[in-house]
Order: structure tokens, then sequence, then C-alpha cells
């Protein structure tokens, strides 16, 4: 994947078993322990994770990964200015930084303001680009001031007109809405002579923004005449509440009142622009159609511009606004089970530190695969192996190949490896997979200065005479906290070789999970349309092993004296402990022969 | 008292809901206030609205954001790049954007760029459950970014929705997004609220089928699919770029295969669709009703045929098309009007759109026909293509002059008879019209005197005053009906929005105790739950009612 081979990356499946909805969806078509992980099943995208993302939380004991946390919004900032907002702020105005910082609306880069004046500095002033070189000269808006431009843009409509603010709006709706209702009333005394609807506002086509205020605006008169103002209709009769009390009294009082309706006005459908109406007008489309047949292609927007714009539904590359910068936000994760906090960053913005910070790195052990150095291995014989760094990405199907899997250990505690994987990898393209010792101890994460102290480094010493001397089911190499050993693999044929199978021998039956992983994503009827021909999917190519580890140790009762360094001095009660996950090791890329 | 009885004090006295609005006006109504009191509530208090998301779930899309903005805060989409793994950052790799993506080997045309398809039989419903978790986490930790409040959710959901993928859609939100409470609204209805109407023919041209919804007084009446919809557009689209690149001079040897973003791309930038059919105006249906800058545009042919160039940065070797840009237009001929096929070979799922309004239109009774065909709303996805409302709305009005309202296609061996009845018909209509002109005429005229029916009914002066005096508060734009009429929404969305905005509450909402308890069966088994509330008393007892406010039960409402 995008991580350099060979990579390692873990799964969480603390989800699905801990979400008491997921039991709801049917069977499993096998059990959990049974099923094989299959690393090219879409699914397994929203499972596998690098270790460096993962949480680890204690009390449960189990990996934590992004979507098995619940996070919890500390502060917010924006990424440009860092400016703190405040959550008022945030809640009033948006999701957006509201001073200066703004993003270029073709390729997103921050924007730099700029000013149009000779000597530099003064009005008017344009937000520029520095990456594409876009500007808002090419949308027409200038600005007055070189600061607090979200204000001043918020009044500017593309081509320099202003926009109204809500008030205005209003006003200006109000406005409108008595002319056209006196209008009406003339109307009614004459009905002979019944006027269609003003059209005068028609010459500007309203923006989105206008119609949806204005349609807002109706419903709510709607809904108001809908509702009577009868204080006993409203819910709350509270007579212990003082304002009760007030608003029965201005009952009484105001019983008088002669305006009082007799009948609400019926519901009805808006009438008017003025009341979010917007009837389809035929030249609008001819005029984009014509546009396009003048200006073409450059002047239309990209799929992935247009949803980054407040209104997606533009489509003419002058209707660009500048984004302002959308505000980041320190959170903090909360295991979802238990409600413990995972991470806590500090509440500074400009600090990177944590208070709190459980990470799977201190609990999980390492796992990593890389090729054995070529003058161990039989198939040295090459001359120049040793100069030439193993090709990852070049990986020669149905020649064995030995990698060296290697695991570290974090905890303070020796631990026991158990290592399984599935004899051929599951896929179209079926690698053959033997882990030579798959059962083996990892020592304890001491104190550094003992790697260093200790006499010999290593129990087993390895010599290039030695090649050759791979032998299954002992360990390759060990450390203070790491042993590594021997994976035997033999890489698939691209293109599917029919005696594959055999070649492999009797023994390497294809994993259940594929057939079955392929019937649960199944596509049913369109599923024969290309089942053999032989095109390999997008990243198929890819040799992926997966790998399942169970580790056993035994720790210390009391969870948080763990990773604090003393527990080789505790007393404590011990207890044993067993991790069980599956990672998945990316070796490389195969290639055809 | 449970939660669900205090979050239920705690709205504002009276709730609107859509149904409210959409009660006749002339019937007596109970005043919607339903007394739910907060009686143990502390006095006077100052009330915590409940707070809202507002999401629109789609095939291809979700859009979020929180009520009362005018446009959503983020649209989602679900294309590969969206699924990849953790620390996967190839897309941003520049080699990237030169290299195309081969369909998976198993895959329909643009599947992995779906959240769901409606065929559960191929759906894994693991997959929609990560990819919308994912893209809901997204939504909230970037584009909401809320306080850690649990917040009301607006659903807004396609109509007949499958119950598996509803309940995946629900598990996510409730088990994942904590929500305390959904309401799930169904998209034509917020179309249609989103338009400031009360009724209409909501045509949503989505993703994997068009969905044809009569909405009268905010309810679904009648709902008719076509599989014409923008996945076969953005196909037609990819097979004629695909024929475009193999005729270029210096073409490779193996046959242009654009992939879906592409194809999409050029469909979305630089597609459109023909306001008028050429076919079509040669017949008579048109001739009255043409707009003056349609017929230009049509009728001016360019001497040098107006091209586009489109670049193919991904095609191998990267090559700029120029393609004829009548060319553009032929995707929405073929896979939305079908014109070169007689009616009577398509199969059902596969009406081309405008009969299909047409035959919507056509099984609606009179009087909703009527408001309905002056309302007609074009939305979704494959509306934005520019010209096909125009075209749509076009070849409706050319159907319905040409067919009238009849249901019956043809007579058969009849059919001489009907066309002599109709002649008839029409002939003594324009009689009417002629007559109408001078009526002294006809009343001096005692010896032959009009059928009654053929007779102008008489105005009576004071009958009209009244009625108009009645309908004074109604302006006559909102009463239009009996002409084919195109109107804009502001998209589901928006309708959502501007619902939630209101606070009016939905027919179907969900607690989240009550869905986590029995899932999407606790639900019971009538469509509607009664939105007309009873009738109470305005006694002292009035706080202790408690069952008023307690929802017992909760449907599905067009969704069971």
């Amino acid at each position: 994947m995008a991580q350099p081979f060979p990579y390692t990356y873990y799964t969480c499946d603390c989800f699905d078993s801990n979400n008491p909805l997921a039991s709801k969806r049917g069977p499993q078509p096998l059990e959990e322990d049974e099923r094989d992980f299959d690393p090219h099943n879409p699914r397994s995208n929203y499972t596998l994770y690098p270790l460096e993302q993962l949480l680890y939380c204690e009390d449960c004991q189990q990996i934590r990964c992004p979507r098995c946390v619940a996070e919890e919004t500390i502060n917010w900032y924006c990424p440009s200015c860092l400016f703190e907002v405040p959550s008022s702020v945030v809640k009033s105005d948006g999701n957006r930084c509201t001073r200066n910082c703004f993003n270029c609306p073709v390729c997103t880069s921050p924007m730099t303001t700029n000013s149009l004046d000779q000597h530099g500095d003064g009005p008017p002033y344009i937000l520029a680009c520095p990456y594409c070189k876009w500007s808002t000269v090419e949308i027409g808006i200038e600005v007055e001031k070189g600061t607090g431009i979200s204000a001043q843009l918020a009044k500017i409509a593309n081509g320099g007109h202003p926009i109204p603010s809500l008030k205005e709006r209003d006003k200006e709706r109000e406005r409108k809405k008595e002319l056209e209702s006196r209008r009406r009333e003339k109307d009614a005394m004459s009905p002979t002579q019944d006027s269609p609807t003003t059209d005068t506002e028609r010459d500007s086509t309203p923006s989105h923004d206008d119609l949806f205020y204005n349609l807002s605006s109706f419903y709510k008169s709607q809904i108001d005449a809908q509702t009577p103002s009868n204080p006993f209709s409203s819910a709350e009769i509270n007579f212990s509440s003082p304002s009760a009390y007030s608003r029965i009294m201005s009952m009484y009082s105001s019983s008088s009142r002669k305006n009082k309706r007799s009948k609400p006005a019926p519901a009805r459908d808006a009438a008017s622009i003025l009341e979010g109406l917007s009837i389809h007008d035929p030249s609008n489309d001819a005029q984009a159609i014509e546009r396009i047949k003048r200006e073409g292609w450059s002047t239309t927007l990209q799929p992935s511009q247009k949803l980054a714009q407040p209104d997606p539904t533009i489509r003419f590359s002058d209707e660009l606004r500048p984004l302002a910068t959308l505000l980041c936000t320190k959170r903090s994760k909360r295991c979802r089970s238990c409600r413990h906090i995972l991470s806590k960053p500090e509440n500074k913005i400009t600090s990177t530190r944590y208070k709190i910070k459980l990470l799977a790195l201190n609990h999980i052990p390492r796992i990593s695969m890389r090729a054995l150095p070529s003058q161990y291995t039989q198939s040295s014989s090459a001359p120049s192996a040793t100069a030439t760094p193993f090709a990852y990405d070049a990986l020669k199907p149905g020649i064995p190949t030995h990698f060296l899997l290697h695991i570290s250990n974090p905890l303070f505690d020796p631990i026991r490896v158990t290592l399984a994987t599935p004899s051929t990898t599951p896929g179209k393209v079926q690698s053959r997979v033997t882990i030579l010792c798959p059962q083996f101890e990892v020592g304890a994460n001491t104190d550094v200065w003992d790697d260093a102290l200790a006499s010999s480094l290593s129990p087993i010493k390895h010599s290039a005479q030695d090649a050759g001397q791979i032998e299954a089911g002992k360990i390759w190499d060990r450390g203070r906290n790491w042993t590594s050993v021997v994976v035997e693999v033999v890489p698939g044929f691209l293109d599917g070789v029919p005696g594959l199978a055999s070649s492999i021998g009797p023994g390497a039956a294809p994993p259940t999970s594929t057939n079955d992983g392929r019937k649960r994503s199944g596509t049913g009827a369109l599923r024969d349309v290309g089942e053999d021909d032989g095109d390999l999917n997008y990243d198929e190519d890819v040799l992926e092993i997966p790998v399942f580890v169970r580790l056993e140790f035994e720790a210390d009762v009391n969870a948080e004296e763990r990773g604090l360094g003393d527990s080789r001095g505790s007393k404590g009660e011990r207890e044993k402990r067993e991790e069980a996950f599956w990672v998945v090791v990316g070796l490389g890329r195969i290639v055809e022969i | 008292m449970s939660t669900s009885d205090r979050s239920q004090g705690r709205t504002r006295g009276t709730t609107p809901r859509i149904a409210d609005l959409a009660s006749t006006p002339e019937t007596p109504r109970t005043p919607p206030g339903r007394s739910n009191s907060s009686i143990y509530g502390s006095p006077g208090g100052f009330r915590v609205e409940d707070e809202y998301v507002v999401l629109e779930v789609g095939a291809r899309f979700v859009r979020g954001g929180l009520p009362g903005e005018t446009t959503p805060r983020c649209t989602l989409t679900f294309g590969p790049d969206e699924q990849r793994r953790a620390a996967d950052y190839r897309q941003w790799d520049p080699e990237h954007h030169h290299s195309r993506r081969k369909r998976k080997r198993d895959q329909a045309w643009g599947q992995d760029h779906e959240l769901y398809r409606l065929d559960i039989n191929q759906v894994d419903l693991g997959l929609v459950e990560d990819k919308f978790e994912r893209a809901m986490r997204e939504a909230f930790n970037k584009y909401f970014v809320l306080d850690t409040k649990p917040r009301r959710i607006m659903l807004s959901l396609p109509p007949k929705l499958p119950h598996a993928l509803m309940s995946t859609i629900l598990d996510v939100l409730f088990g994942n997004f904590q929500a305390p409470s959904i309401t799930l609204l169904s998209a034509p209805v917020l179309a249609t609220v989103a338009a400031g109407l009360r009724s209409a023919l909501v045509v949503d041209i989505g993703w994997a089928e068009t969905l044809i919804t009569a909405v009268c007084e905010y309810r679904e009446v009648n709902e008719q699919r076509t599989t014409r919809a923008t996945k076969l557009l953005s196909e037609h689209m990819a097979n004629i770029l695909n024929a475009a690149l193999d005729d270029e001079p210096g073409a490779g040897d193996p046959k242009a295969e654009i992939s879906f973003e592409e194809a999409d791309e050029v469909l979305t930038r630089v597609g459109w669709c023909k306001s008028k059919p050429r076919s079509n105006r040669r017949t008579m249906y048109f001739a009255a009703r043409t707009s003056p800058i349609l017929e230009e545009f049509e009728d001016a042919v360019e001497s040098p045929e107006p091209t586009i160039n489109i670049p193919f940065p991904k095609h191998t070797p990267p090559t700029e098309l120029t393609i004829p840009f009548t060319s553009l237009a032929k995707p929405a001929e073929s896979a939305l009007f079908a014109p070169d096929m007689a009616l009577n070979e398509f199969d059902d799922q596969e009406l081309p759109l405008h009969h299909l309004i047409y035959r919507a239109l056509l099984s609606l009774p009179m009087d909703v026909r009527r408001l309905c065909m002056s309302r007609i709303i074009i939305t979704g996805g494959g509306s934005q293509l520019p010209g096909l409302k125009t075209r749509l709305l076009a070849e409706l009005e050319a159907l319905v002059s040409q067919k009238g309202w009849d249901p019956v296609r043809n007579y058969g061996s009849a059919s001489a008879r009907h066309e002599q009845l109709m002649n008839q018909k029409r002939e003594n209509l324009e009689l009417r019209n002629q007559e109408g002109e001078d009526k002294v005429s006809e009343s001096l005229d005692p010896e032959t005197p009009l059928p009654p029916g053929l007779q102008n009914p008489e105005e009576d002066f004071i009958d009209a005053k009244l009625s108009h005096l009645a309908l004074k508060n109604v302006p006559s734009a909102s009463l239009v009906g009996g002409v084919i009429r195109g109107v804009d929404t502001l998209g589901a969305w928006a309708g959502a929005s501007l619902v939630a905005h209101h606070r009016i509450k939905g027919i179907v909402e969900i607690e989240r105790e009550r869905y986590l308890q029995h899932g999407l069966q606790g639900a019971t088994r009538e469509k509607e739950v009664s939105v007309v509330q009873q009738r109470q008393s305005m006694g002292p007892g009035i706080g202790m009612g408690r069952g008023g406010g307690d929802r017992a039960s909760w449907t599905l409402g067009v969704w069971a």
C-alpha cells in the first residue's frame, strides 16, 4: 500500500464483538475464530490500521481503533492562524475560520492577502493563491481592509455586488410583501381583473440562499398562522412559574383585542419568489448550455472543487468562492465500552503533547518482516546479491523466498507467541506461506542498558558459512526483547497457472475464507461476468500475508502499574493474560514472469 | 420519569408536525397543543432546545449539516479513494492522477462509488456499515465539530428503502453516534417542502433509478420507478467517449476503456441535454407553446460544428479528445428518453422518463393531478444536467397535448368511433368558444337550443366575489393548476434543514431505547400513527396525562 514494503497492519475486531447491534445483523457465516482474515476483502480496509494509529484500553485489555473510540471535542482552532475559537462562536458562526484564513477553491492551498495598491500596502486587497495563482480578481471581488476578510467577503457576492445581511433581507422581504399584499387588496375589491402575480422580481434569479431564507420565513409565517395564540394550547401550564402568571394576566387584560382572528388562514403553497417559490425557467438551461458550448471544458468545475464549495450546485469557475479554512479540533478519546479516557491532548493549541495517551505501541508487540539477507539463503548463488537491496516491488512468482519475521516486545514481561497463517494466502493470487517456527518466546522489555551490559548479544550466531542451515522449528535469532523467525514464502502466479494447486501439493486446499469472503461480498448475477477473465483487481498483485498472533504472558494484576518500568520488583499477584489478533504483513508486489 | 418523557417536555409548547401543515384548511381542527406538561420541571425554567443534525443519505452521497443552514456542511462521496486503509496515502501521489483504475472483476458500472444498492442480494451489509460509519465519522469530526452533547438526527431517506439497509444505517447512527432519536423523512416530501409547495410531482433522477413520487398535501400518493437514471447515463457517456477515443488518430490497439471517474466528470462538467427533440418539432403540438429562446437555439446550425476539448490525462498516452458538442447530448437522449424505441418495447422498469411522468400523472385522481401537473419538481443528481428539466417538461407537454388524459392508449377496432367522438368534442369546444364571443346571438336563437353540456355555465357574480373574498388571503399563484409547470427545489437536504429549523416533528420518529430493544421490528404495523391529536380538555389535570406526550408506539410510515 502506500507505506513502503514491507509493512504491517493490525486488525481491530473489538468493534464487531462489542457492538450489541452487530449481532442482530444475522448469523455470521462462520464463527469468528474459524474464519481466516482476508486482506483483499473490501471490508478489511476498515479494520486494518498501522500499529502507530491504534490505542489500547488497559481496562478492557483490547486494541482500540479510531472506529471504536468515542471522541469528545476539547477545543476548536483554526489550523491556519492557530486562533482558538470558543465553542459559542463555533455554534453561531459555523465550522470555518471567521478571520482571514482562506483556502484556494481551485487547488485548496492557503491563500494570501495581497494589496492591489502600487505601494503594496493599501486598499483594495485581494486574496490570491500562491500555488495556482488563482485570485479573487477572477470572480470580481476586492475588499477594502486587509483584516477581517471573512466578514467583508460575506457581504460581497461574486462580481462585487453586495449581499444583504440576514436582517436586511428580512426588511427587504417585508417591504416587497407589503407592496404585494396592497396590490392584492386592490384585486380583491375588483375581482374581475385577476392580474397575475407580479413578475417584476424575476429579472434577477434569486440565489440559493435567498430562496432558502424566503422559504424559511414563509414557513414561519405559515406555522404562526396555524398555531392560535391561545395560551392554553401551549404545553406549559405551569402554575408555579411566574412567567405563566404573567401570561395569564396578559390574557385577561388583552381580552378586548379587536383583531382576534376568527379562523386561521388556510395553509397554502408558496406563491411568489418572496415566499421561496421558484418556477423553472428554461432560459437558465439554455444559457448554461450556450456557455458550455462557447467556453468549453476549462470553465467548468471539477467534481472535487464543486463538493468543497458551500453551494455544491454551481457549475462554472466564476461562481467559485474562496473557502474559509475549516476549523480543527483537539479531541479526547474514550473507550467506547468502558468509557475510560484513552487519549487526551493538552488544552493549549500550540502544544502537541498529551496528558493521557495509551498507545497500542506500548502494549502490543511490533511485528515486522523483511527479507533474509541473501548471503544466508541457499538461492544466493547470484554473485552480486549482497550489493543490491532486496526488491520488494518485484517478487518472483514460484520461487521460494525467505523472510525474517521479527517480533519485539514492549511489555515488561516475557511473552509466548504463537503464530498461525493460512498455508495459502486468500485472494486470487495464491501464495504459499510457511512459518518455520510458529511457537517461541520473546523476552521481556527491560532497561535498554541491559542490552549493552550483556556480554553476548545474541545466543545464536549466523555466518555466511551457515548458508542453507535454516531449520524448521528453531528460531532464527533473539535479542533482549525480540525474536525473529524465518518464514518461507512462495509467491503465487499472477495469471493463475492452472497447475498451481497441484504444484503446491495436496495439503494446500484454498482456505475457506476465499470462497466465503467472495460470497458475502458477492454480486450475484454480475459475479460471473468477469470471474475468470484473468484480469487482476487493483492491488491484487500485492502479496499480503494474514498472520494470526496469539500472545500469552503473566502480568501483575494491578493494571495501573504496568508500563511504569517497575514490574520486576513488584511482588503482587500475577495473572495469566492472553491477546490474540490478526496482523497483515504486506511483503511486496508480485511481478509477472 | 423516562428520558423520552423529559425530552418531550422540553420541546416548545406546540411542536407542529408536517402532518399539521397537511391538514386541510376547511376542516375544523383541534389546536395542535399536545399537552404533555413539564409540570415536574423546574419553574419558569430556561428550556434547552433539542438540537438536530440533518442528514441526507443517497446511493452515492451523504449530505450532512445543521438545521437552519442553507447548504449542507459536507457532501461526502463513497469513491475508492474514500475506502482506502488508514495510512494509505497513494491518492495524493502525483502519479495517481495519471493511472486509470480498472473496474473490478465482478463489479457493475460505478459500483465502487456506491454506498448501497437496492438489490439486497448484492449488498454486503457489513461493507455498507463500514462505509457509512467512516463517512459519518468524517462528517462529525471534520465538518460538524460539535460539542459532546448528543444530537437528534433528522434523516432524509429515499422512500421504500429496504429494511436491511435502513437498520444498517440506523445501527450506525444509534450505536456509534449516540443519537437520542432519529426522525425519518422521505426525500420526495422534503423536496416538496424545499420548493415551498404542499403537493407536487417529484421526479428524483437518482443514481440507480429515477423515482417519481406524487406528493399531495405532504403525503406520498403514487410512486413510479424506472432504471433510466444517472448510472445508465454515465454508462452511455462512457460508451460514447470510448468510441470517440478509439476513433482518434493514433489510438492504441487496446480498446479505450475509460473509468467511471472520467465518464462521470465529463458528464457533470460538459454533459447536456437537448432542450427539445428535433423530431418532435415537425409535429403539431409544439406549435403554440415554444419559447423563442429555445427555437432560436435549436435552429441555429453553426457552420463549423462546435466542439469541446476534453483532456484525458489518464489515457495512455495522455490525450485531449476533441468531440463534437452535440455528441455530448447523446447519452441523455439515449439513456433517459430512448426516442428510437416504440413504447411497447420497454420493460416495466425501463420506461423513458417522460412516459413515466405521464403515467404517474395519469394514475392520479383528477384533482390531485391538477395540483401535481403544475408542480413538477425535478431533482436528484441527474437533474443537474443542463437542459434536462426543460426537455422533460416539453416532452411531457407534448405527450399531454397528443394523448390528453385518456388512460386508453389504443382503441383498437373502436378507434374510428373514438376519433369521431373526439372530433365532435373538439368541434363543440370550438363552437362554444365562438359562441362565447357573441352570446347575444345564442340567446336570440330559441329554435336550436344548445345542449346543456355545451352551454356556458351561468356566472353568478356574487358567487365569484364571495369565492374571491374567501381566498383573499390566498394569492392566486398558489392555486395554479391544470397546466404543466416546473418548479425548482432547493433539494431534500434543504427541506430537511427547514423542517428541523422550524421544529416540525416527523411522523416516523425512532427513540434510541426502543430501537436498541427491538430494532425495526418494534415499529407498529400501522402506517400512520394518528397525527391529529386527541382532544384534550383544558382542566386542571392537564399535566397529568402523561400518556399524551409519551408516544407509546412508533411507526415506520412509508418505510413500513
